[in-house]
């Protein structure tokens, strides 16, 4: 028989410091994205305002909530506690002031960025390093460690890129290809630090949360060798300018992508649960989207005349597929997480409530309706120049925003 | 009612909060041993190895049992092999899933 190992919880107020900050983020940006509806429709997305709303979702949103998720789901999935919890608190106020004071830089005080956007990058360095030895003591390595130690990996890479950047903008650097830097920036952000964190958990919470059971992992494998194949392909065409290889690197992540979308639904075949919660439907759907997003990006490289609706793709790719996902799983970890606080000292003493009582279900169709409404009339708004649209859309995405954000507050009040 | 079987009723009180069934219908126990002296040992295992309820229910296992009558100590051991698999349910937990 196999033994079990310690306990490997982590002290509640660490992810959920982290979930609180990225909710405030996330309605910022989405304040500031309504602000600026007259630069989105024009297809202006290089301003000021813009650029501290996309880093505020970005980093103030998506990463931050990834950071914090990956505190409570690391120590449970890898079965590996982690390493330093009060190094972890330093790094959430280090990462938290960081971003605060770059996204207001990035708008209000471009000559302070290079400082901001340092201690920013500090905070995120300090997050790798942490699960970097956390992930180190893990005892028996797997495929989730591969997707999510190249995504951590992907993760230092933009960040390294980033302020290469920045450094570029403020000082300038003789000979660097500062578009390609940009656009590998992009590419190794979007979609090789999150699309392979979600690969790597959505191997572990698709099979949990229906109850799937005997399963084969072996396409994984191939869902991450062609995926890393991908993106290294996208990333020399940058450097090459080559249209050749920017269609090869792009088709081979559509191919990626379609494997795990077959994979997960065998995975889905083989579970017990018949009844999936709404919450976690939701995070399948973001999974079609990711593909279909990814074919449509493979189509587009064909047709470089039309290659400024890549601005377009990247924004629905971050909606549609990071934050449909995040959204999705966070209707599941945020009522784990306070039902553990909570409750798991009254299990078996005390009637206790279900995870799924322990937040609205409800709700969740208006805020998945609401963004989902909202993110296709943003992008028809966008397409066809129509400003009023935007502002609706922009509205209901803000409100239904607002509302996801009211529905995780009212789970820390049970 | 013998001893073992009023454990398995505390058991029962133990419930999985995200699939909202009990630790006996989810085929989660594998073993009850009563000593002499009524000292329990209590072998069980969970879905998966990644389990986020791994500690709150081996605690409430553990609670459940302690408060019964008579008995003087409990300890869980949880194991990973024989692995968790759905021919270890109950009818009445296969049902609740919707099979």
């Amino acid at each position: 028989m196999m033994l079990q190992q310690a306990s490997n919880e982590t002290n509640i107020k660490l992810p959920v410091s982290f979930v609180i900050y990225s909710l405030v983020a996330f309605v910022a940006s989405q304040l500031i994205i309504l602000f600026a509806g007259s630069q989105m429709i024009d297809g202006v997305f290089r301003t000021p305002a813009i650029w501290s709303a996309a880093h505020l979702i970005i980093l103030g949103w998506a990463l931050m909530v990834a950071m914090g998720s990956m505190y409570q789901l690391v120590p449970v999935a890898f079965l590996t506690p982690i390493w330093n919890e009060r190094f972890g608190f330093f790094q959430f106020w280090i990462s938290a002031i960081g971003v605060t004071t770059f996204a207001i830089s990035l708008w209000f005080f471009p000559k302070l960025m290079i400082y901001t956007g340092m201690l920013a990058v500090v905070g995120i360095l300090l997050f790798v390093f942490q699960m970097f030895m956390t992930m180190r003591k893990q005892a028996k390595k797997n495929i989730l460690t591969l997707f999510v130690g190249s995504a951590l990996f992907c993760l230092f890479l933009t960040i390294s890129l980033g302020l290469l950047l920045a450094i570029n903008l403020g000082a300038g650097i003789s000979g660097l290809n500062h578009l390609a830097i940009l656009k590998s920036h992009i590419l190794l952000g979007i979609t090789g630090w999150f699309t392979l964190l979600i690969f790597g958990f959505s191997y572990k919470m698709v099979p949990m949360f229906s109850l799937a059971h005997g399963f084969s992992m072996k396409l994984s494998k191939w869902v991450y060798s062609l995926y890393m194949l991908g993106l290294g392909l996208t990333f020399l065409s940058f450097f090459m300018e080559s249209r050749g290889l920017l269609q090869a690197g792009l088709t081979v992540l559509f191919m990626a992508f379609g494997i795990f979308v077959y994979h997960i639904l065998t995975i889905l075949k083989s579970r017990l649960k018949k009844k999936l919660d709404r919450p976690f439907f939701f995070s399948l759907c973001a999974i079609g989207f990711g593909a279909i997003i990814h074919g449509a990006g493979m189509v587009l490289s064909f047709f470089p005349t039309y290659y400024t609706a890549f601005g377009l793709l990247i924004y629905l790719y971050l909606f549609c597929w990071v934050v449909f996902s995040i959204i999705g799983y966070l209707y599941k970890i945020v009522p784990f997480l306070w039902w553990t606080h909570r409750y798991s000292k009254l299990i078996g003493k005390q009637n206790v409530p279900t995870l799924k009582e322990m937040m609205n279900e409800e709700l969740s169709l208006p805020i998945f309706y609401g963004l989902g409404i909202g993110v296709i009339c943003i992008t028809l708004a966008s397409i066809f120049s129509q400003l009023v649209l935007f502002y609706i859309s922009q509205t209901i995405i803000l409100g239904a925003t607002i509302l996801f954000t009211y529905v995780i507050f009212d789970v820390l009040r049970k | 009612m013998t001893i073992e079987e009023r454990i398995y009723d505390q058991l029962r009180l133990v419930i999985d909060p995200e699939l909202n069934i009990n630790v006996v219908d989810l085929g989660l126990i594998y073993e009850v041993d009563v000593t002499e002296n009524n000292y329990v040992m209590i072998t069980m295992t969970l879905t998966t190895p990644g389990c986020p309820l791994h500690d709150s229910i081996t605690s409430g296992v553990k609670y459940a049992v302690s408060n019964l009558e008579g008995v003087t100590d409990v300890d869980v051991i949880l194991v990973w092999e024989p692995a968790w698999s759905p021919d270890k349910m109950t009818p009445e937990g296969m049902k609740l899933l919707g099979r």
